[in-house]
């Protein structure tokens, strides 16, 4: 069967990963799904959105725009993708296409910002994800302590975990290029962080205070 | 000094990010809404058009000698057969366009909150009114197809 025939037939069921019965179907691949975003196929346009959305999401916000400005511009790294679809030549490629695209349309966002309200427009601002940690309820008891120990690391650590941990990866240089800092800074520092990290939510656990580095 | 071997700490670390990053992704949600209005977009950011990319924003460059007015933004468009250099007004949010070589021509606005269309004069010029803040498109009906410019937010 060919991939258009099959895509029309469960497309939707593929989409939710829903089984089939007896059926086999194999998941399209990434060329696949570009073909068919690049089509205006909405179950196509479902996929990339929900694998990229977080990558996308995590560079917009590294920005600090606000929610209103941050979603137009998530809108718009999506709306280049369908304009580019069928011109992604090496699909592995794509989340470093998509981490630059949100990248230049944040700072086009911001020139802009800046140009209209050149006084009032800092870069500076707080950080409106890391003020959404402060009212997050977060029901796993492990994912919340991990969270409550994040809130207390250094800026410097913050910034860098936050784009480490996306998912899918971004590649190391996209992470440094979002950072202003070379390659070399990542790797020793991401090994500092996550060790402060820990030593944050073992000091946090009682009755392990004589015991720093028993795990 | 911990006695476990380096690769036991690697998959250490990497479950620690991973509670990490779902609890980052828990804090700062994307709103149900503006994923669907994403994933909804592919069907009408129609790709049977050719791409007028983006070659010049007053909000990131400004041209040697031309000085954007306070208050507007200006855009340059360019595919291999037309150009098209928009004005934004900002404060009264008016779009003001003109297709280079002049002709008259169907011109629709599109975006995730609009969906106009108007002609152009002999001279090429155009205008939008009321135009909501967000990404916008271009949709140029020449007799040679469609030219659509490059999604850009205004």
């Amino acid at each position: 069967m060919t991939f258009a025939l099959r895509s029309l037939l469960y497309g939707s069921r593929i989409r939710r990963g829903l089984p089939f019965g007896s059926m086999e179907v194999e998941s399209p691949s990434l060329a696949e799904i570009l073909a068919a975003a690049a089509r205006g196929e909405q179950w196509a346009g479902e996929q990339l959105v929900r694998r990229y959305e977080r990558l996308v999401w995590s560079v917009v916000r590294h920005f600090r725009l606000e929610s209103n400005t941050a979603w137009d511009v998530y809108n718009t790294v999506f709306l280049r993708l369908w304009e580019h679809a069928d011109r992604i030549r090496q699909p592995e490629a794509l989340p470093g296409w998509l981490a630059a695209t949100a990248r230049n349309e944040a700072m086009r966002t911001i020139r802009n910002q800046r140009r209209q309200v050149p006084t009032e427009f800092e870069y500076d601002l707080a950080d409106p994800a890391l003020s959404s940690l402060d009212e997050a309820i977060i029901e796993d008891e492990e994912v919340a302590s991990v969270v409550t120990a994040f809130k207390q690391l250094e800026e410097r650590c913050q910034e860098l975990l936050k784009l480490l941990v996306v998912e899918p990866k971004l590649d190391y240089e996209t992470v440094a290029s979002l950072l202003g800092k070379p390659m070399g800074y990542l790797g020793p520092t991401r090994g500092r962080c996550v060790e402060k990290l820990r030593r944050i939510m073992e000091r946090r656990r009682p009755g392990d205070d004589d015991a720093p580095d028993r795990r | 000094m911990s006695t476990t071997g380096s690769n036991q700490e690697d998959r250490d670390d990497e479950r620690l990010l991973a509670l990490l990053g779902a609890g980052l992704a828990a804090a700062d949600p994307i709103p149900e809404w503006v994923s669907r209005g994403a994933a909804e977009s592919v069907t009408w950011a129609r790709i049977d058009a050719e791409l007028a990319e983006l070659v010049f924003d007053s909000a990131v460059e400004d041209l040697a000698g031309v000085r954007s007015e306070a208050g507007a933004r200006l855009l340059s468009f360019r595919a291999p057969e037309i150009e098209v250099e928009v004005t934004v007004e900002e404060g009264v949010r008016r779009l003001i366009g003109q297709v280079v070589p002049p002709q008259e021509l169907d011109i629709e606005l599109v975006g995730p909150a609009i969906a106009v269309a108007t002609r152009s004069d002999p001279l090429g010029r155009f205008t939008f009114d009321q135009v909501p803040a967000g990404p916008l498109s271009l949709r140029c009906l020449t007799v040679g197809g469609v030219v659509q410019t490059q999604w850009v937010v205004v």
